[in-house]
């Protein structure tokens, strides 16, 4: 009987380990292609056969160095991250205020505030981007990096939603402890629950880090032709129009492995407190 | 919670309302600015000039030189790049910051002239005085001149006298002989056991099946509704069989996909792709890569029911127009105008390879040394200009394109229900 079921077992496993094999294999795919071929020497766009034939460090040079004309990818790397770092600072900030307010603090608006946060931030994003346009226009920002971090962060208050729900989880007995021991709302905010609330903070810095590097439609009708000011996102789809694709593809590919790597080093940077904040005990210090 | 929803939204609609009048009245501005009596050129003006990334360089030399010849007012000119085939949705996005002064391909003029952004050029009696249009009309090729013009008015400047497809093959493998019917061409790239490369399902490229069956275009009525000439069913169903049945026969190595693909087959090692149908923008990178053995020539010809019959195509042009917001519409015509005369059209002709529409340019020996050019406006001449044509045209035509090239057991009759379908989706009924 143990005999049968480990043999049963076994052949679950087997089952089980190609089926997952096979959804990691497609999954990996197309970003070891890239990699792959970011690093091809030979050929121009594309080539028949999955697997270069010969490797250099061609492109990554090429798409550092060839900043003439209509490409500029350094130019654009820079420029996406300002605008990444700005933006990541000022919405953390603002989500996590937002969200302590709406957590900790009673007062007759609250629910209503709440309720309009949660409607404003159904509406799918790009419904207002038209009348952001125009806004940024009389304004005389449209075609500036501040017209990016303006429209990146502005709102982000409204994603309040998980930061509250995790506020909502540590005691009131801390807070009441420290109001007791004579601190004011403000001093709660920064001095407990902040450094009790890494990983909901590392989770906020990483999405609005990430944002700008991604982000393609807003860019592209803010910036318009205004091509100094891209972000990497534009930028590189600018590199595949009619007449460049055929010399800049690969370019395009070592510019789209050049992209992770920010946002990479910050999330390992940042994994550590990831950890540490969720194995942090709660009321015992 | 009523009443700060109802200020939110009265606050919103009152700055919509206001951002909206803020736009038209700039426009007004604008045209009555534009409606002063006769030509000075406006002093003090800067204009932004688009021209796509490989020309950016050689247009500010051009702009310059322009500069120089009105020394007397001051003038400054700023050239962005500004890859063509996206011009018209960065312009319509908000043509204050558009290019005064713009490169764009002629596919687009339909969406340009909808939205009134193009300044027409001035006619001999307008009231800037001056007859640009009289000029060009003279000066550059009719069929370049036709893809210009909208309703009877000449709306932009030509600059190219192509902005097509041609046939590019490696001599080492294909013939001149070879190239001269498809047949012959997809023979000595089986031979060679190498593909040959067009995008068939592209209506771009795809129209050329129908043209050579005897399928004109005939510009759209007053509802926007693509229309045809008085085609023989019978004749264009019979160019389709004969294309489909020939992409069929050499299934092993017809591929049908994107024209980069054709310049990355040549670069390739060894060489992937013995031919193919590529546009001229490829040409100066193609050329590069295949050196002694770059051939270039017309399309070339395709046997329907026992006579080699030309392929027609679709041809389309590089043309400059000024942009109707521009502040400054005189400078900017006379700069456009310029930049669309014989002595730029040489200068691009000699540093980018692009063909000429001037006809003066076009006899000159740096254009007649150019192979790809030559074989572009070759083909110019059996094609139908990008004029005037339906938004809906071109997903159908791509559609017919992919069902030659990947149904199979095609017959005649599916061939004609789908060509059927074709026309009735272009038609958009």
């Amino acid at each position: 009987m143990i005999k049968s079921y480990k043999i049963r077992r076994v052949i679950t496993n087997i089952f089980v380990y190609i089926l997952l094999g096979g959804l990691g294999l497609i999954w990996i795919s197309p970003l070891v292609y890239l990699v792959l071929h970011s690093f091809r020497a030979e050929g121009l766009a594309q080539v028949d056969y999955l697997i270069p034939k010969s490797y250099s460090f061609q492109n990554y040079i090429d798409l550092f160095t060839v900043t003439g004309g209509g490409t500029n990818f350094p130019r654009w790397f820079l420029n996406t991250f300002i605008v990444a770092i700005f933006s990541c600072i000022i919405s953390t900030l603002a989500v996590m205020m937002v969200s302590y307010a709406f957590s900790r603090l009673r007062f007759k608006a609250r629910k209503p505030m709440i309720n309009i946060g949660m409607i404003l931030g159904m509406f799918p994003g790009f419904m207002t981007m038209i009348a952001i346009y125009y806004l940024l226009k009389a304004m005389g920002l449209t075609q500036t990096l501040v017209a990016l971090v303006i429209c990146y962060s502005a709102g982000a208050g409204l994603g309040y939603q998980i930061s509250k729900g995790f506020f909502d989880t540590i005691p009131r007995a801390l807070d009441e402890a420290a109001t007791i021991d004579g601190a004011t709302k403000n001093q709660i905010f920064w001095k407990i629950i902040l450094p009790m609330s890494k990983p909901i903070i590392v989770y906020t810095v990483l999405t609005s880090f990430i944002g700008p590097w991604t982000d393609f439609i807003l860019a592209k009708i803010i910036m318009g032709s205004k091509i100094d000011n891209y972000t990497v996102a534009i930028g590189l789809q600018n590199m595949l129009a009619a007449g460049k694709s055929l010399t800049q593809f690969k370019m395009f590919l070592a510019g789209s492995v050049v992209v992770a790597v920010p946002i990479t080093i910050l999330f390992l940077v940042m994994q550590r407190y990831y950890v540490e904040g969720v194995t942090a005990g709660g009321v015992k210090g | 919670m009523k009443k700060i929803i109802a200020l939110l939204l009265a606050v919103l609609m009152l700055a919509s309302v206001l951002a909206a009048c803020g736009g038209n009245k700039t426009t007004n501005d604008q045209k009555t600015t534009a409606s002063g009596d006769v030509f000075q050129g406006e002093d003090n003006v800067t204009l932004l000039v688009w021209a796509p990334e490989a020309a950016v360089e050689l247009t500010q030399q051009l702009c310059d030189q322009f500069k120089s010849e009105h020394s007397d007012k001051n003038i400054t000119i700023d050239v962005k790049p500004q890859e063509e085939g996206d011009v018209a949705a960065q312009i319509l996005n908000d043509p204050s910051v558009a290019g005064d002064v713009f490169s764009f391909a002629c596919d687009q003029m339909n969406r340009l002239d909808k939205s009134k952004v193009l300044d027409p050029v001035p006619k001999a009696d307008d009231k800037l005085g001056f007859d640009y249009a009289g000029e060009v009309k003279e000066r550059d090729s009719e069929p370049s001149v036709e893809a210009a013009t909208m309703k009877g008015e000449l709306l932009a400047y030509p600059e190219t006298g192509e902005n097509g497809y041609y046939l590019v093959y490696d001599k080492s493998v294909v013939s001149d002989e070879d190239a001269k019917t498809l047949e012959g061409v997809l023979a000595a790239c089986r031979k060679a056991g190498r593909k040959f490369n067009m995008d068939a399902g592209n209506g771009f490229y795809s129209c050329m099946f129908m043209f050579t069956g005897g399928l004109e275009l005939q510009g759209l009525n007053d509802e926007g509704v693509q229309q045809f000439n008085k085609y023989d069913e019978e004749k264009v169903i019979d160019s389709l069989e004969a294309f489909a049945n020939l992409f069929h026969e050499y299934s092993d190595i017809f591929q049908s996909d994107n024209v980069d693909k054709t310049g990355s087959g040549f670069a390739q090692d060894p060489r992937s792709v013995a031919a193919g149908i590529d546009g001229s923008w490829n040409a100066a990178t193609v050329k590069s890569k295949l050196g002694d053995d770059y051939g270039a020539a017309k399309l070339p010809t395709i046997n329907i029911k026992g006579t080699d019959t030309q392929i027609i195509s679709m041809s389309g042009y590089k043309l400059i127009g000024v942009n109707a917001q521009s502040k400054a519409p005189y400078t900017a015509h006379a700069l456009a105008n310029y930049l669309a005369g014989e002595k730029c059209q040489l200068a691009r002709a000699e540093k980018l390879s692009w063909s000429p529409s001037n006809k003066v340019a076009v006899e000159s020996e740096v254009v007649k040394a150019n192979l790809g050019s030559m074989a572009c406006l070759e083909q110019a001449k059996n094609a139908l200009p990008q004029v005037n044509i339906a938004d809906t045209f071109w997903a159908p035509m791509g559609t017919l394109g992919n069902y030659l090239v990947k149904t199979k057991d095609i017959t005649r009759d599916g061939i004609k229900t789908e060509f059927n379908k074709t026309i009735t989706n272009i038609k958009d009924e």
